[in-house]
C-alpha cells in the first residue's frame, strides 16, 4: 500500500519539477479568476454555480494535457519495464500514479475555495450548494484523469495520447446535444453518458446516487482497462 | 539459482527463442553472448518476468516466473539495456524512489542508497539531476538502482554500452566486486568484457543455445587453433551453426 503513496509523490514531484504544469496551473488560475469576475458581474448572485460549469468545460482542455505522459513517457523511456519488474503490482502503479494526477488536480480546483471566501465575505452564498459542486468537480476531474490515464497506457507518443483524450472528452462532454436527434433507449443512452447532466446536478445542489454511480463506474472501468493494458506489455 | 526448462518465445508467429535449456548456480558469473537479434535481451526480460515464455519455465531460486512472479521481482536485480532512469529526478531521490519500490525496510532505505553511492562512485553527484549527468554517471546511476536491494541475481543487460575505456574498467570492477554475494547475468557485444568477468558462457544464435560452456574450456579449445580467444570461440560456434 506505502507503494501507491511512493509512486503518487514522485509522480506529483514530477508534475512540479516540470515548467508545462506550472503553464497550466497559472493560466488556468488566470481564465477562472477572469470568468468568475465575469460572471459574478454579470448575475449579481453569490454562487459558483455557472463558474464550476465554467470549470467543467476548460477541464476539457487541461486533463489531456496532464495525463498524455504519465505512461507514454514511461514506455518512450524504458522505465515502465523497470516499474515492471520491481516487486510492485501493476495495481499500485495504477493507483500511485491516479492519485498523484488526482493530487495535481486539487490544486488546480482548490482555486475555488477562494471564490467561496470572496462570494462570503460580500454575500450570503449557499454552503451545501459549493460543497456539492466542488465534489462534482471532484469526481468529473477523477473521472477525465482516469480516462487520461487509460489513452497514455495505449501508446508511447503523448500527443496521441492527448489526441485520444480529447475525441473521448469532448464525446462524453457534447454528447447531450445528441438527444436531440434521437429517440428511445439511444436518446436515454445518451442522456446518460453525458457528463454535462451529471455535473449539472452537483453545481445545483443536488446529489444524487445515480450520478456517483456514474462517475465511480466510469473511474473503475478506465482504471481497469489500463490495468489490463499493462498487464498485457 | 535459475534452471529454464524448454523456454520459447515468439512474437506474433516469429520464434525469438526456441527451446532454451540452461542452469546457472548460485554465485556464478554467466555471459550471453550473441548477434543483434539473437534472443539475448528477450531471454532476460523472461528471467525478470517482464514477459512470460510462450513455452516451457523458469526457475529463479526454485521460484517460477510464471507461477511466482512477485517473489522474484524481490530477488532479482536488473539493468536494461537502456537504464531506467527519471531525467528530472536527482540522484538521491531516485535511489530512495528505487529503495522503496524494492521493499527495501525503511530504517534501511538511506543506509543502502548510501551503500550503493559509494559502490557505484556516486557521491560526488548524489544531489545533481540525473538529466545532466553524462552517459558513464547514468549507467552507474543505472545499476546502482539494480543492487540497492542486495539481489540475490543481478542481470545486465550490455552494461558497458556507450562507456569510455576507464568507466568500461570501473563498472567491471563494480560487478566483480559483486561476485561472492550475488549471481551475475549480463549480456554484451564487448567479447573481452565477457573474457574477464564471466567464469562461463552461453552463446545465443536464432534464438537457440549454441554454445554452454566454461571460459577456461572455451579458451582451451579455442588454443589448439593459435592464440586462444573468445573472439575465435564466438566466431567459430556461428559458423558451426550456419
Amino acid at each position: 500500500m506505502s507503494k501507491i503513496f511512493t509512486i503518487a509523490k514522485k509522480e506529483l514531484a514530477q508534475y512540479f519539477k516540470s515548467p508545462a504544469a506550472y503553464i497550466i496551473l497559472i493560466i488556468s488560475c488566470a481564465v477562472f479568476n477572469v470568468f468568475f469576475y465575469m460572471i459574478i458581474n454579470e448575475n449579481r448572485e453569490a454562487t459558483l454555480r455557472e463558474v464550476f460549469q465554467l470549470m467543467e468545460f476548460m477541464f476539457i482542455f487541461i486533463v489531456p494535457l496532464l495525463t498524455m505522459r504519465v505512461f507514454s513517457e514511461e514506455k518512450m523511456n524504458g522505465t515502465l519495464e523497470f516499474l515492471l519488474t520491481t516487486p510492485t503490482t501493476v495495481w499500485f502503479i495504477v493507483l500511485g500514479k491516479y492519485l498523484g494526477a488526482i493530487l495535481f488536480y486539487f490544486v488546480m480546483i482548490s482555486v475555488s475555495l477562494v471564490y467561496y471566501l470572496i462570494l462570503a465575505r460580500f454575500g450570503a452564498p449557499d454552503a451545501a450548494e459549493f460543497i456539492s459542486g466542488i465534489i462534482g468537480i471532484m469526481l468529473e476531474g477523477a473521472l477525465f484523469i482516469s480516462i487520461g490515464l487509460l489513452a497514455s497506457s495505449l501508446t508511447r507518443h503523448q500527443i496521441i495520447a492527448a489526441i485520444i483524450t480529447y475525441v473521448v472528452l469532448f464525446f462524453l462532454y457534447f454528447c447531450l446535444s445528441f438527444t436531440q436527434y434521437t429517440a428511445g433507449t439511444l436518446e436515454s443512452v445518451f442522456r446518460h453518458m453525458s457528463t454535462l447532466s451529471h455535473m449539472e446536478n452537483f453545481s445545483q445542489g443536488l446529489i444524487r446516487l445515480s450520478d456517483f454511480v456514474y462517475y465511480f463506474s466510469g473511474i473503475s472501468i478506465c482504471l481497469w482497462l489500463t490495468h489490463i493494458r499493462l498487464t498485457r506489455e | 539459482m535459475i534452471e529454464a526448462i524448454n523456454v520459447s518465445k515468439s512474437f506474433n508467429g516469429v520464434t525469438v527463442l526456441d527451446k532454451v535449456n540452461f542452469s546457472v548456480e548460485k554465485g556464478e558469473i554467466v555471459g550471453f553472448l550473441g548477434c543483434n537479434g539473437a534472443g539475448k535481451t528477450t531471454l532476460m526480460r523472461i528471467l525478470t518476468t517482464y514477459l512470460k515464455p510462450t513455452v516451457g519455465c523458469a526457475k529463479i531460486a526454485g521460484y517460477d516466473v510464471n507461477k511466482s512472479p512477485g517473489h522474484i521481482k524481490r530477488i532479482i536485480g536488473y539493468l536494461p539495456e537502456n537504464p531506467p532512469l527519471y531525467e528530472n529526478m536527482n540522484v538521491f531521490d531516485y535511489l530512495r524512489f528505487c529503495a522503496e519500490l524494492k521493499d527495501v525496510e525503511r530504517k534501511n532505505v538511506l543506509p543502502s542508497i548510501d551503500r550503493v553511492l559509494a559502490e557505484c562512485n556516486l557521491r560526488e553527484v548524489k544531489s545533481r539531476n540525473i538529466g545532466i549527468l553524462s552517459k558513464g554517471y547514468k549507467q552507474r546511476v543505472g545499476i546502482a538502482q539494480a543492487i540497492i536491494h542486495q539481489p540475490q541475481l543481478l542481470i545486465l543487460d550490455e552494461p558497458t554500452n556507450g562507456l569510455d575505456p576507464i568507466q568500461v574498467e570501473q563498472v567491471r570492477s563494480l560487478i566483480k566486486s559483486l561476485e561472492d554475494r550475488t549471481t551475475v547475468i549480463l549480456s554484451t557485444h564487448i567479447l573481452s568484457e565477457i573474457e574477464q568477468l564471466a567464469k562461463r558462457v552461453l552463446i545465443i544464435k536464432k534464438g537457440k543455445i549454441i554454445t554452454d560452456n566454461s571460459m577456461d574450456e572455451l579458451l582451451r579449445s579455442a588454443s589448439s587453433q593459435g592464440k586462444p580467444s573468445l573472439e575465435k570461440v564466438f566466431i567459430q560456434a556461428n559458423q558451426d551453426n550456419e
